[in-house]
């Protein structure tokens, strides 16, 4: 009973801390975004609200809070009103399976630094990237615009494109370490992480999930110069909130992954693990960053192209030559 | 018929055309200064050079001093041309001043836009520019000589055209002066053409200096409401102040040229005073509380006493949209009591001219075309002044001009003249329905017989009434004549000065229906108790005014739908302000038949330059235009009977209705109109004439119409205000030494009216036995309505 | 080779930001630190007068006219001694687009743009500008210029006592 109870209590704080911990580093990622791109292109960035700029975020929150939540009047009211939900959402449940730290020793307990330990986690990962795609596309359908329509039906498109190649760069790290669970993933990259072993798999995983996260350069849904805003264009206040924390939560989701999955998780030397992790989470965040502000964006059938025509071939050969590694290695 | 070549297209013109001519009819534009279709050709410009490169004529010529020939090849734009067209520009421009910025020709000035397409923008001649002292024209024209560039178009037009004798050039060489001995206002009563055809800024509307650009005008083809005449013109109007007006283009009534009258008479929808807001017993209330508190008044007195105590009366004003309506809404209140007029003489006279066979009755362009024409009882210049302007058009192409008048009678042109009384013209008109017969009983008849016959020979004869003299069975007589006079292949034609401008569509609804007589009747005796005037004013329109005061005053309720201050206005328990015809849509019918539509130039609302104050427009956010409130009458007509106001569904219905007005849903403002093809049916019965007896020491009383101060909307125009005279009295000389008058000094006029102290005019060229009263609104003759029976007066000295 | 050359092409660039991201941001923090415009910037927009310090706007409309925002407005006027002048004058900031074109078409120099950039206020009528607030106490950019001189038609002095003119021509004579 007791047990039960403790167990309970630590769920409730990991998943506060947890839940705190992203949701302040999607706001903040917002503001280090806007900071880096503005020094990449010489200028200053925000520096307005607070020191350096660094009460952006809750100025921002602030305004989104109390602006007009509009609604077209010809907008499926209900799909409309629930599609930043879901993508939100989807972004943050991804965080259950995610083991951000070694597991802790305490009082005689060991204490997994992961909210739930699922023995799938990897395929639970891929089900909620999945649905995050029904926010989009059903914020673009219900809004009644063209260009909502449009870019729903491009980020549709492109989600389901290079979420195949996506799977297909993981089977590998599956393959060599024998298990879908993440910690079982995370415990066999104890020496060499995935990214040493598979590179192929690694580069065809970086590039697709960028691809999910919709950013540059494959932000086809919401092309700011030929669909207005994409997807979102008819959201205003806090809808449109929902819809841009969802997406920077997606950035540090699809980083933890990349972490997990490639990176070696939160092992590394000297440094407590829980820093290793948000290291190399962090650290992929500023290379996603990195990339908006170098690359152009892509047109749309050389998106479709390169997904299909290069990434989906070239991960089922990593597949076989992997496979066949392994059986000849026994 | 030549043919010719010219730009590399074939085109055949009449014998006589120019070349000009000629490539205007395809489309080519030769630049010219000089050339006008009204005025002709002179050559003075050297602009409209073109090259001849086969041919009788060789080398470079003036298209418009070219006839077409067989055989020609023409280039109006080779190299040689154009270089020539450029120093023609340049040397125009050696003189002209640097004053284009506070010109008020900039944006529609041809020396601007030849300049600027002639590629000419440095001065390269340094010597000094010639100076001129500019002259006062009056009050309509400004002048500064310094811009002339010497085309002579104002000589032409003022003295050639419209007859004026004191304006012209004076000087020689390099000194050419165009104005007058010394400084004065144009005599011409169309001395405003002179800003239409000046090229440049010489000669400019002094109403309009400084007010707009021509860029930022809003302008719209519409009628003249001043006669019943329907010239077309132009108003333009910004900050919702109608602005100016020119002449419009409309060959068939009044060509390039608009009078004085209609030019200038454009201030009545600016007036300070005009009424905006719709009044209930004289306080304002909105246009819901208005219209609700007349109708449950209207259904009120509708049940106590009848449908048929509500009387309705419009106006040879308002148009046929809103005549057709309120007959349209009287049948639907079931009353019988409608009357398009409130001048029963007058409306009748309309009645029986509208009953004519239409292809009888004659444009402007016929009057220009005629070679003879008689005038009976008709006063051109001052019942239409176009009309006028016509005739001088057709005595300049060898025309005889006859004028049978008992008036001082003017035109701007040289007329046979026969001073004849009123009460004569009934035998002169039968002489005039039977020519070629001998058997006079009196010289009168005799007269008529002879200009009968003078007719009978005449090729395009022409006969011309003034229905305010003649009266319904002079108009009737005057048909007959003209029909007498008449021959199958060419046909005596006639034209009838109406009262106002829609007086003619008036006629043709009116029909049978009961004339304004019997409305009062009606209101005397107290079966009508309710009056409905839309653009009506029978206070001052019907002859006796103590007797309509009277009648109006035991009215229960009366209703007033209008766009000027109007005296019944004053009276009125329900007003609402309507649109004047640049501010809404509408169908006119002209004195011929001919239906034209007008289109809206701006809308309704008080003036930018009154509701301003201090040195700037307003400084705050509104959603209410100041002085927005009046509609179209047929808009309100259209609201009261819960109908859409969709006027393409209003003229389609029209058209349905009353087969006479087939074409109307088609026609466009900017085209010639459309004359109606089936008269209406002649009056049954028409007011009898009641001549009073005059007694020896008395005179006989005669009202007529002058160029300014009597149309109702020209009178209201300030610029018109100061041109409108003095209170007078003419009398022939016999009669002065008989009551011992001197010229120019107050004698005291005792009419049926009442005692009026007026200056005194001689006048030999008039009839003895009556004393002649202009129609002055505003003035102490304001009760002296013309278009009455003779009246007998009585004159003495103060 | 291309394959090469497309790789270098995907990779330089990185550098290339990531070199700039250490860079001095070329931007200047406006409230506390204001850049000084070149004198032909083109800012706000007066009213000169001419050297004998009359009005040089004649109310012409062609400011009016050339504006593509419409967002000048005028009336003209005649003052007794024939000159023409603006009644009212309006320019309306918060539609002015600052292209320049109202002073390339004013003919008399009246108009002209000054370097002032800082126009912006919560209060919209606050930038619309009568004459008044437009209007200043000198030449502008040009102290020589006087249209009415050279105008010719005698508003600023007689006619045929401004430069470049012949005395008014003697209408009654005939002599050659």
């Amino acid at each position: 009973m007791n047990d039960v109870l403790l167990t309970f209590i630590l769920i409730v704080i990991k998943l506060g801390l947890v839940l705190g911990t992203v949701l302040s580093l999607a706001a903040y990622m917002v503001l280090a975004e806007r900071k880096i791109l503005g020094r990449m292109q010489m200028r200053h960035g925000p520096n307005r609200v607070g020191p350096f700029g660094l009460l952006q975020p809750l100025a921002d929150l602030i305004k989104l809070l109390c602006k007009e939540d509009l609604i077209p009047e010809r907008a499926d009211r209900w799909v409309f009103m629930l599609a930043p939900a879901i993508s939100t959402i989807t972004a943050l449940l991804a965080f259950a399976v995610i083991p951000f730290a070694a597991p802790l020793h305490l009082f005689g307990r060991t204490i997994p630094m992961v909210i739930c330990d699922l023995n799938v986690g990897l395929l639970y990962l891929l089900a909620l990237s999945s649905l995050a795609v029904y926010g989009v596309a059903l914020g673009g359908w219900a809004s009644q615009s063209k260009y909502s329509l449009l870019g729903g039906l491009r980020a549709m498109a492109q989600m389901i494109s290079y979420e195949l190649a996506m799977g297909l760069a993981i089977v590998p790290v599956v393959m060599s370490s024998q298990s879908f669970s993440l910690t079982a993933i995370i415990a066999a990259q104890q020496t060499l992480p995935n990214a040493i072993r598979h590179p192929l798999a690694f580069l065809i995983f970086v590039i697709a999930i960028m691809a999910e996260s919709k950013r540059t350069p494959f932000d086809m849904p919401e092309a700011e110069n030929e669909l207005v805003a994409g997807f979102h264009t008819e959201y205003s206040g806090m809808r449109f909130g929902m819809f841009f924390v969802g997406e920077y939560l997606n950035l540090i989701v699809l980083g933890a992954m990349l972490t997990v999955l490639f990176l070696g998780g939160w092992h590394g030397p000297l440094l407590p693990s829980v820093c290793w992790f948000l290291i190399k989470v962090l650290g992929v965040a500023f290379f996603f960053i990195w990339v908006r502000g170098t690359m152009p964006r892509l047109r749309y059938d050389q998106l479709m192209a390169f997904g299909w025509k290069i990434l989906v071939p070239l991960g089922l050969l990593n597949i076989l030559v992997t496979a066949a590694w392994l059986l000849w290695r026994g | 018929m030549p043919t010719l070549i010219i730009d590399n297209q074939t085109v055949t013109v009449p014998e006589g055309t120019n070349v000009l001519e000629a490539a205007k009819r395809l489309g080519i534009e030769i630049p010219h200064f000089c050339y006008h279709e009204a005025l002709g050709s002179v050559g003075a410009c050297r602009l409209c050079a073109v090259e001849f490169r086969e041919g009788p004529v060789k080398g470079i010529q003036m298209s418009c001093m070219t006839p077409a020939k067989d055989g020609m090849v023409v280039d109006t734009g080779s190299a040689e041309v154009l270089a020539y067209r450029a120093q023609v520009i340049e040397w125009l421009m050696t003189n002209h001043p640097h004053d284009c910025p506070v010109c008020d020709e900039g944006g529609e000035c041809q020396l601007q836009d030849m300049t600027v397409a002639g590629g000419h923008g440095i001065r390269r001649y340094t010597g000094p520019k010639r100076t001129y002292q500019n002259q006062n024209l009056g009050p309509f024209i400004v002048h500064e000589m310094n811009r002339c560039i010497q085309c002579y178009r104002c000589v032409r037009t003022y003295q050639d055209y419209c007859g004026g004798t004191d304006f012209g050039v004076l000087g020689s060489r390099q000194r050419l002066y165009f104005g007058r001995f010394s400084d004065g206002p144009l005599e011409s009563p169309f001395a405003g053409n002179l800003v239409d055809v000046c090229p440049t800024g010489v000669l400019t509307d002094k109403t309009y200096r400084f007010k707009s650009r021509v860029w930022d005008l809003q302008e719209a083809p519409s009628i003249c409401p001043h006669c019943s005449l329907g010239c077309a013109v132009t108003p333009g109007a910004r900050y919702r102040q109608l602005q100016r007006r020119r002449a419009r283009l409309n060959n068939q009534t009044n060509g390039h040229f608009i009078c004085d009258r209609g030019r200038f008479g454009y201030g009545y929808a600016n007036h300070p005073d005009r009424p905006r807001y719709p009044l209930v017993g004289h306080r304002r209330v909105t246009w819901q509380e208005a219209l609700a508190a007349m109708q449950s008044k209207l259904q009120e007195l509708g049940e106590l006493f009848g449908s048929g105590s509500i009387g309705l009366l419009t106006s040879s004003r308002a148009t046929l949209e809103t005549q057709f309506l309120t007959k349209r809404w009287a049948a639907a209140l079931g009353s019988d009591q409608l009357c398009f007029e409130a001048h029963p003489r007058r409306d009748f006279a309309s009645r029986v001219a509208a009953s004519q066979q239409l292809d009888r009755s004659a444009s402007l362009e016929d009057v220009r075309n005629c070679d003879l024409a008689v005038l009976i009882g008709a006063d051109p210049l001052s019942e239409a002044p176009m009309l006028a302007l016509a005739l001088r058009q057709a005595a300049r192409r060898g025309a005889r001009i006859v004028i049978v008048d008992p008036r001082p009678v003017v035109l701007p042109v040289a007329f046979e003249r026969h001073a004849v009384s009123v009460d004569k013209f009934s035998q002169l008109l039968r002489g005039l329905g039977r020519p070629q017969q001998g058997d006079f009983s009196s010289s009168m008849e005799e007269l008529g017989g002879s200009l009968a016959n003078a007719l009978l020979a005449a090729q395009r004869p022409l006969l011309i009434g003034g229905t305010d003299l003649l009266g319904p069975q002079g108009t009737q007589a005057l048909q007959h004549a003209a029909k007498a006079c008449s021959q199958p292949e060419k046909p005596c034609r006639t034209m009838f000065m109406l009262t106002g401008p829609n007086s003619f569509g008036g006629a043709l609804l009116s029909a049978n229906g009961p004339g304004f007589d019997s409305l009062m009747e009606g209101m005397e005796q107290g079966r009508i108790k309710a009056l409905l005037c839309f653009e009506a004013d029978p206070l001052a329109d019907y002859p006796d005014r103590k007797r309509s005061r009277a009648a109006l005053a035991r009215l229960d309720m009366l209703a007033v739908f209008d766009c000027a201050a109007t005296a019944t206005v004053q009276e009125s328990d329900f007003f609402f302000p309507t649109t004047t015809v640049e501010e809404s849509v509408g169908t006119l019918i002209n004195n011929e038949g001919r239906m034209q539509t007008f289109e809206q130039v701006f809308s309704a609302g008080t003036p930018l330059a009154e509701s301003a104050s201090g040195s700037h427009p307003p400084r705050f956010f509104t959603r209410d235009i100041p002085g927005s409130e009046p509609q179209s009458a047929w808009g309100i007509l259209s609201a009261l009977m819960g109908r859409s106001a969709d006027l393409d569904a209003l003229r389609r219905e029209i058209e349905k209705n009353d087969h006479r007005f087939a074409g109307l849903s088609q026609l466009k403002a900017n085209g010639e109109g459309r004359r109606i093809a089936i008269p209406s049916q002649h009056p049954e019965s028409l007011p009898l004439n009641i001549a009073s007896s005059i007694g020896s020491d008395q005179l006989q009383l005669l009202v007529t119409e002058t160029l300014y101060g009597s149309e109702l909307l020209s009178s209201l125009s300030p610029c018109l205000q100061e041109l409108i005279p003095a209170p007078f009295v003419t009398v022939h000389p016999q009669d002065a030494t008989r009551f011992k008058l001197e010229e120019g000094k107050k004698v005291l006029l005792g009419t049926p009216m009442g005692d009026l102290t007026l200056t005194l005019r001689i006048e030999g060229d008039m009839v003895p036995g009556v004393a002649i009263v202009p129609r002055l609104r505003g003035t102490v003759l304001e009760p002296l309505v013309p278009g009455t029976e003779s009246l007998p007066c009585r004159i003495e000295k103060v | 080779m291309s394959l090469w050359r497309d790789i270098r092409g995907t990779i330089l660039p990185f550098w290339v930001t990531l070199r700039y991201l250490f860079r001095r941001p070329v931007t200047v923090c406006y409230p506390e630190r204001k850049q000084i415009p070149a004198p032909r910037y083109r800012g706000r927009l007066i009213l000169t007068r001419d050297p004998d310090g009359e009005e040089r706007c004649v109310a012409c409309h062609l400011c009016s006219a050339a504006c593509p925002v419409d967002c000048i407005s005028m009336q003209a006027a005649e003052r007794e001694d024939g000159r023409r002048y603006a009644a009212w004058f309006r320019i309306n900031f918060s539609r002015c687009i600052f292209c320049g074109l109202c002073t390339e078409a004013c003919p008399t120099l009246a108009l002209q743009m000054t370097a002032e950039y800082e126009l912006a206020t919560r209060e919209l009528l606050q930038v619309v500008c009568e004459k008044e607030e437009l209007l200043i106490d000198g030449c502008g950019k040009n102290d020589q210029y006087n249209f009415y001189r050279l105008a010719g038609i005698g508003v600023a002095a007689p006619r045929g006592s401004n430069p470049g003119e012949s005395p008014p021509v003697d209408i009654r004579s005939n002599l050659p």
